[in-house]
């Protein structure tokens, strides 16, 4: 699942600090993912994003929230149930509050980034379950850049950009940290393209995902995510070369989109 | 050599059988395949040489129990999702946790105007 999520990063990841018209609250995008032998899929995971307003006293924030749960047929093989959330500012998706907690196959890690966009700092928490099921608290803070973001508001601040306008082939350099480490990725727009998803037949933003991180994505040019070519532009569809083989990222439903 | 392809058939089939049975059971075509490859070659160079077929019948009969297995979770059984309480119970949980905690936060009011979710 850790490559999964790191293949949603890419698949979503984010470009400055554009300004937010794609994504809303209440938003709901359930994907299937899926592990491709020899053209036969077999599904493995339900991938669920969602959005939704939070309040506090001070003001309003969008919680961007990913989770993902193995279909039943796996749970006693491996069952994973992981939530990853970011809290964001709706109009830049600028993240203050990364919360990641996953449970696979009774490895349970959890993880909590606050951000100082001041000082360029995250506190980090990491909690991870002992043998005897005590927790145990690991705190550290980090320098980070500028425009480095986490995971989840990457995940959604790929949809800012303006491929419209974008001459194809250009390459966007992305900074995500994972796992208190900052590591870089290439997203590149290859143009438009047809085709045919739960949704109905839309025109779609191609772009390919590389990454230095040579152990999480495999191959280029194998990693591919399609976008709809409209104002919401929602991740329709993503392949992609990992360790383990070949995965896929497919869109089953979508609702409460902001156009 | 028809002592070969009953070997691998058998592997095959056994193979096949085990799959059909496992969450993956949509691969066990490739190996039913590949059985029933083997237990036609393996069938005609008995029907040469006059040898029992006895064996090969369980090839086909192993391969052709897997594809009908394979075949009905690929069309009967839906992917579903079951035991999510506990995570939409830590969902909301932490939700909480992390409104308590961005009380706390220095959020900067510029970045913040504007707003429209709608």
């Amino acid at each position: 699942m850790y490559r999964i999520t790191i293949v949603l990063v890419f698949l979503f990841s984010f470009f400055g600090n554009a300004q937010n018209n794609a994504v809303g609250a209440n938003e709901k995008l359930v994907f299937t993912a899926s592990y491709n032998m020899s053209g036969i899929l077999n599904n493995l995971a339900e991938v669920r994003m969602e959005t939704s307003e939070v309040k506090t006293s001070k003001t309003t924030l969008l919680r961007l929230k990913c989770t993902a749960s193995t279909y039943s047929k796996w749970d006693h093989f491996f069952k994973i149930r992981d939530l990853y959330e970011s809290y964001v500012s709706p109009t830049t998706l600028k993240p203050y509050l990364y919360k990641r907690d996953i449970n696979e196959g009774g490895y349970y890690k959890a993880m909590k980034y606050t951000y100082n966009h001041k000082t360029n700092t995250i506190k980090t928490l990491q909690q991870k379950k002992k043998k005897d099921g005590t927790v145990w608290d690991e705190n550290k803070t980090i320098s980070v850049q500028s425009k480095t973001k986490d995971i989840v508001s990457t995940l959604y601040g790929i949809r800012t950009m303006d491929f419209g306008n974008m001459p194809q082939g250009k390459s966007t350099e992305l900074i995500i940290v994972f796992d208190r480490e900052e590591f870089i990725a290439h997203i590149t727009y290859l143009g438009k393209e047809n085709i045919s998803t739960a949704i109905g037949n839309k025109s779609c933003y191609k772009l390919s995902i590389d990454t230095n991180k040579a152990d999480v994505l495999k191959g280029s040019n194998s990693n591919i995510i399609w976008l709809t070519a409209d104002e919401n532009k929602i991740p329709v569809y993503a392949t992609f070369k990992i360790a383990v083989g070949n995965g896929e990222l497919k869109l089953k439903s979508a609702s409460g989109l902001r156009h | 050599m028809r002592k070969v392809f009953i070997i691998l058939g058998l592997i095959a089939a056994i193979l096949a059988v085990i799959l059909s049975v496992l969450p993956l059971s949509n691969l066990a075509f490739i190996p039913a395949i590949l059985a029933l490859a083997f237990g036609i070659a393996a069938l005609y160079l008995t029907n040469k040489s006059g040898a029992s077929k006895k064996i090969i019948h369980y090839i086909f009969l192993l391969t052709v129990l897997s594809l009908a297995f394979a075949t009905y979770k690929s069309v009967f059984s839906r992917p579903e999702v079951v035991n999510t309480e506990e995570l939409q119970e830590k969902e909301i949980e932490s939700e909480q946790e992390a409104i308590d905690e961005l009380e706390e936060l220095d959020i900067e009011v510029e970045d913040l105007e504007g707003i429209n979710l709608e």
